[in-house]
């Protein structure tokens, strides 16, 4: 069947400033309660960290969203893989979702290489028999050798990393949606990223990835949504997102 | 094909068992984790799950049982009588403490991936399960080592627990969701499990309170939880039926609530832990 596989329709995220800042203990907001005259800074002041965002995309495509910092790259996304619910809108994505905000999630110190093959695997949504047929090919594909049953505490950086974007590499699903995981690394695990979700849209998945490198939106995305202040100011063709996105940052 | 309609919410349901039944393996490798971590680089390892009742049930004989002289149901010996309450009341401070903190500890999770939240307390509700299978086989120990038999009242056992489990469960869905914006919870914490502790015949049998203020004991369901484990491994008396239905009416508003409030909150968890 085909049919898009993510519908997003008027989608918003409104975030109370001063609420964040000011519910961080009971006893600030009993203080303010009982301390009478008129309040420093009045009622909540509101920010839309995404506002009104629509768009369609369809199985095997690859959505490039990009935008400055705090443009609602990161919410939209957190917003998609259910993190956190939307203030206002819809959306429905069909078919299994892997998301990815960080590669490692949940990878725990104090455990060896393989079991956090088998926590982090389960946390990203891998059923255990899906882990235990690729743990050799996850092994192998980390290079990190003989050393994968040392607690990964005593891990350098680049093998915790090259193990954890290892177990995030063998997670099969229909829909990934991957944030800023270009963005660490060094040039040969980026490029190892952008095989990866090339393979992903080849065998018929969708992905949607935020990303600064332009390049990488380049090669891998026909079409982008640019975020600005929370908007959607730019749907479509990527090489015309790309000049929409150097025209803001610039 | 699976797939799922974000919206604002929040018409659903109290607890959705269909998506806690798709996210069980992950609530196994969550138990499975607690138990690994808690115990790892440790000398004795698990061990400790058995010293913790032990060092406890010395402590409390010298002081209330040797130096206090503290009575104990149908006279039986003090260490058998104060591990029969310590049984129910190490889960249940254990549970509690893990299962109300689970959300905040767990941010790194919460904030980067989906899943029923309830799950990290359920998993750390199980995961002191193990705990206690440990502490009862010690409480058999001891039951040999002073010659005490059991009685039918370890068919009263497991219902028991699942009340103490469920009251936790309750107290941990209102706390653990207060916990996420106001880190005060985690301060109150201690204080509230060791007043639980107090107001619960752990190191004093039920019958020192006079029998009228009973009913009004029996709003702690751990008070039931601790005398259907006296009565089933220290000679005890059953806790009466009026103080079982209030306990039991008690856990299941707990939960009930609990389950609505930390449903109405968990979508923004993410935003404020």
């Amino acid at each position: 069947m085909s049919g898009p596989a993510i519908r997003a329709s008027g989608l918003g995220k409104l975030y109370a400033v001063n609420e964040l800042r000011y519910r961080r203990t009971l006893s600030e907001r009993l203080w303010r309660m009982l301390r009478p005259g008129p309040v420093d800074s009045g009622l909540p002041e509101y920010l839309w960290a995404l506002k009104d965002v629509s768009f369609e995309l369809q199985q095997g495509e690859v959505l490039g969203v990009v935008g400055r910092n705090g443009s609602g790259k990161s919410t939209l996304l957190k917003i998609l893989a259910r993190i956190t619910t939307p203030s206002t809108g819809q959306a429905e994505l069909s078919g299994r979702v892997g998301a990815l905000l960080e590669v490692g999630t949940g990878f725990h110190p104090d455990l060896s290489g393989r079991e956090n093959i088998l926590l982090n695997g389960a946390i990203i949504g891998m059923r255990p028999e899906e882990i235990r047929a690729r743990e050799a090919d996850i092994i192998e594909f980390s290079g990190v050798g003989r050393f994968i049953d040392t607690p990964v505490k005593h891990y350098s950086s680049g093998m915790f990393m090259r193990l954890a974007f290892a177990v995030a590499a063998h997670l099969l699903c229909e829909i990934m949606l991957v944030d800023e995981v270009l963005a660490v690394g060094d040039a040969g695990f980026q490029e190892k990223c952008k095989r990866k979700i090339q393979a992903i849209a080849q065998g018929g998945g969708t992905v949607l990835f935020t990303s600064h490198d332009m390049s990488a939106i380049e090669r891998l995305c026909r079409r982008v949504l640019v975020l600005s202040e929370g908007r959607a100011v730019y749907f479509g063709e990527s090489a015309d997102g790309i000049a929409e996105y150097r025209r803001l940052a610039g | 094909m699976s797939g799922f309609v974000v919206r604002p919410s929040s018409e659903h349901a109290l607890i959705d068992l269909a998506e806690l039944a798709r996210f069980r393996h992950l609530f196994a490798v969550l138990v499975w984790r607690t138990l690994k971590v808690r115990y790892q680089q440790t000398v004795i390892g698990v061990g400790w799950v058995v010293l913790q009742p032990l060092l406890l049930t010395f402590v409390f004989t010298v002081i209330f049982g040797l130096l206090i002289h503290m009575p104990t149901d149908g006279g039986r010996p003090y260490p058998v009588f104060v591990l029969s309450g310590l049984l129910v009341w190490q889960f249940v401070a254990q549970s509690f403490q893990q299962a109300t903190s689970s959300v905040v500890g767990n941010a790194h999770l919460v904030t980067k991936i989906y899943f029923p939240r309830i799950l990290l307390l359920l998993a750390a509700i199980a995961a002191s399960f193990f705990d206690l299978l440990c502490t009862l086989a010690l409480m058999i120990v001891f039951m040999l080592w002073y010659g005490v038999a059991p009685t039918a009242g370890v068919l009263a056992f497991v219902p028991a627990m699942l009340l103490a489990a469920v009251t936790v469960l309750g107290m941990a869905l209102w706390l653990g969701a207060l916990y996420v914006p106001y880190r005060d919870v985690g301060h109150l914490l201690p204080f509230l499990t060791q007043i639980w502790m107090f107001v619960s015949p752990v190191f004093y049998p039920l019958g020192l309170l006079p029998p009228k203020y009973e009913l009004l004991y029996a709003l702690n369901p751990i008070v039931v939880a601790v005398q259907a484990s006296r009565w089933a491994f220290a000679g005890g008396e059953p806790p009466g039926s009026g103080m079982v239905a209030i306990s039991s009416a008690v856990a299941i508003v707990l939960l009930l609530s609990g389950l609505w409030f930390f449903r109405r909150h968990e979508g923004r968890f993410a935003d404020l832990v």
